[in-house]
């Protein structure tokens, strides 16, 4: 039997894997952290994070989240009053990007804690990563005054999606010294389950060439995978993640017709997902409901360039029980298929 | 080409610089504010066709709403203060438990674009504050209910259920956001559902009529 760092390997080269690849098995390398992969360091640990029924709280770029009793998940707070970038060409005056200077102790704590233990013959050594570039700056501008600012204040846009890129450079080279990580697994949401936020020509005039320095710059230090989250409509922006570097699509919803972006695009990119959390983590789920879907996404893609897996962005789900049944069904499709 | 069909061409552009100047150049022409405003819906149901064809996306249809938006600035003192060019009022809100708002707000546009009075509540809206909108805005003929987490689908229900109980009639529910389909929303009783913003305007305007 394959080692599961072995299997995705073959599964994503177009080898010989033995099984399929169980949602985030490889990558689930820290078993304390919140989504199992490496999470924890000097500088994440800086910013504040709400919890849940507690106060709102700056993060280390300024922008206030809360986390009300009664919703599922945190929020960035985008009135009038709380949003960072108030006019897009002001940028530099109110944008401060968290500082990056941290005592090597602090790091070394951090290593302790995560990288000691880590079974290196099953599982990659996996650094968690979000947000992404472009949630950055919807972060920092809300979603609105954003994409209208694409069209109205490119140049401002430019440059305050470059300023964000050198930082998580700076970044990138301080979690590579520390963590020598062999995969990252990186957040940015580029769209609706029904279609990309930008146009593709948008999406590669402002992100392709950030997004291809800072994930050049990861393969450049050694990092064997570079796996993207994104549980939207993007189909259309295949072309761009296969330049930019992305060698696993994570979170590929269902309405991507995953089936046909295998054909088209194997061997260049592969794709994790395509069980989506809106039709399998509900409230009425039941492991019959997740059999069918499961089986579904097993025959329609395939062996090869395809990891079924929940489409959400870390391992876990809403409901509890979805997830490890997921799992369940999975290794119950690898039985069937991989005989 | 006339001022008005360019009111119409740039409204669908999105040229929110432009469109407030071409209103003033229609209305100096002699055009009817009402024309115009509805030579602006036309371009907005335009926009929402294409943007339900895929062919554009989020950012061209909020500069299209913009440009709208500014081409109403000027118009709103010319057009008569009756409700005749108006569709009637929509209350439109994000349900209880949920802080998604980039959907509401394009379908709000929409709807809003396509001759209703929005009334937006905003987000995490429980079922009362929904029933009270309806009790204090004028001629409500549609309420818009957004669920973007399957976690809020319940809320969702519940929100129906209550606008249901509360006796309060003369309107219709349409419902929507990613999780919705057409099977959940028939479920609880809603009206109609649209699969996206373009889509919400035309049922908006279908049901409202009907
Ligand atoms: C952007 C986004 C966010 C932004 C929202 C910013 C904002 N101001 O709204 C941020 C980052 C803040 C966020 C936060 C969270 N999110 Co979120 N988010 C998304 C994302 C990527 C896109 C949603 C979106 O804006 N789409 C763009 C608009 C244009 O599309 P739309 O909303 O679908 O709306 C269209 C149609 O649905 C329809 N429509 C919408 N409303 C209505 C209403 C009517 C009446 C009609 C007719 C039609 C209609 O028309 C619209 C326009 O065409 C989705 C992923 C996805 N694939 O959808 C996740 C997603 C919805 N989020 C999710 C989650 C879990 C969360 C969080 C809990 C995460 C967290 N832990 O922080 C929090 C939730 C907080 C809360 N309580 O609500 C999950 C939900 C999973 C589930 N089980 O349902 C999703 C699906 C991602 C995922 N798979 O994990 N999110």
């Amino acid at each position: 039997m394959l080692t599961k760092k072995q299997n995705l390997l073959e599964t994503i080269r177009g080898g010989k894997p033995d099984r399929f690849v169980n949602q985030y098995e490889a990558f689930d390398c820290s078993p304390s952290a919140p989504f199992g992969m490496i999470f924890s360091d000097p500088v994440m640990d800086a910013s504040a994070r709400p919890v849940i029924g507690g106060p709102p709280v700056k993060d280390s770029w300024g922008v206030t989240k809360a986390w009300p009793a009664n919703v599922p998940g945190a929020f960035p707070v985008h009135d009038q009053e709380h949003k960072v970038i108030k006019d897009i060409t002001q940028w530099e005056k109110v944008v401060k990007a968290p500082t990056l200077d941290y005592p090597q102790s602090e790091w070394d704590k951090c290593k302790a804690a995560q990288l000691e233990g880590i079974d290196r013959n099953e599982l990659f050594v996996t650094v968690f990563g979000a947000p992404g570039i472009f949630e950055q700056v919807h972060y920092l501008m809300g979603m609105d005054d954003c994409l209208i600012a694409f069209y109205e204040e490119p140049e401002a846009m430019k440059e305050l999606i470059n300023f964000i890129t050198e930082w998580k450079l700076k970044y990138a080279k301080l979690v590579c010294d520390n963590f020598a990580p062999e995969v990252i697994f990186q957040h940015d949401d580029w769209g609706s389950h029904k279609s990309s936020f930008l146009s593709p020509d948008m999406f590669e005039e402002f992100l392709l060439e950030p997004y291809k320095k800072w994930y050049g710059y990861y393969r450049q230090r050694g990092v064997q995978i570079i796996a993207h989250h994104n549980d939207a409509y993007s189909a259309n922006l295949v072309p761009a993640m296969i330049e930019m570097g992305i060698d696993i699509w994570q979170g590929c919803v269902s309405t991507n017709n995953v089936s046909e972006l295998i054909k088209k695009y194997g061997g260049k990119i592969s794709f994790m997902g395509d069980i989506d959390n809106g039709l399998v983590d509900r409230e009425d789920w039941t492991q019959e409901l997740v059999a069918k879907h499961v089986r579904r996404a097993c025959e329609e893609n395939g062996k090869l360039y395809f990891i079924p897996c929940i489409t959400q962005g870390g391992k876990g789900a809403v409901y509890d029980g979805v997830y490890d049944a997921i799992s369940v069904e999975i290794d119950k499709m690898s039985k069937e298929m991989f005989k | 080409m006339a001022k008005i069909d360019e009111v119409k061409e740039q409204v669908i552009i999105g040229k929110t610089k432009i469109v407030p100047g071409l209103v003033q150049e229609a209305l100096d022409e002699g055009s009817v504010a009402k024309d115009i405003l509805q030579a602006m819906i036309d371009g907005m149901k335009v926009v929402g066709d294409r943007f339900s064809a895929g062919e554009i996306f989020v950012p061209e249809m909020l500069i299209a709403a913009k440009a709208m938006a500014k081409g109403v600035e000027v118009l709103k003192p010319h057009l008569a203060a009756d409700a005749s060019t108006s569709l009637g009022t929509c209350v439109i809100g994000t349900v209880e438990g949920d802080l998604h708002d980039i959907g509401k707000n394009l379908v709000s546009m929409m709807i809003g674009s396509a001759g209703f009075d929005m009334v937006d509540l905003g987000v995490d809206q429980a079922p009362d504050k929904f029933i009270a909108a309806i009790k204090n805005n004028q001629n409500v003929k549609l309420v818009a209910c957004s669920a973007l987490l399957t976690t809020t689908l319940p809320a969702l229900k519940k929100t129906v259920d209550a606008i249901r109980e509360s006796g309060l009639s003369g309107f219709k529910i349409i419902v929507g956001g990613a999780p919705v389909t057409q099977k959940f929303a028939d479920e609880i009783g809603a009206d109609a559902y649209a699969p996206d913003a373009g889509a919400a305007a035309e049922k908006a305007k279908a049901i409202v009529a009907a």
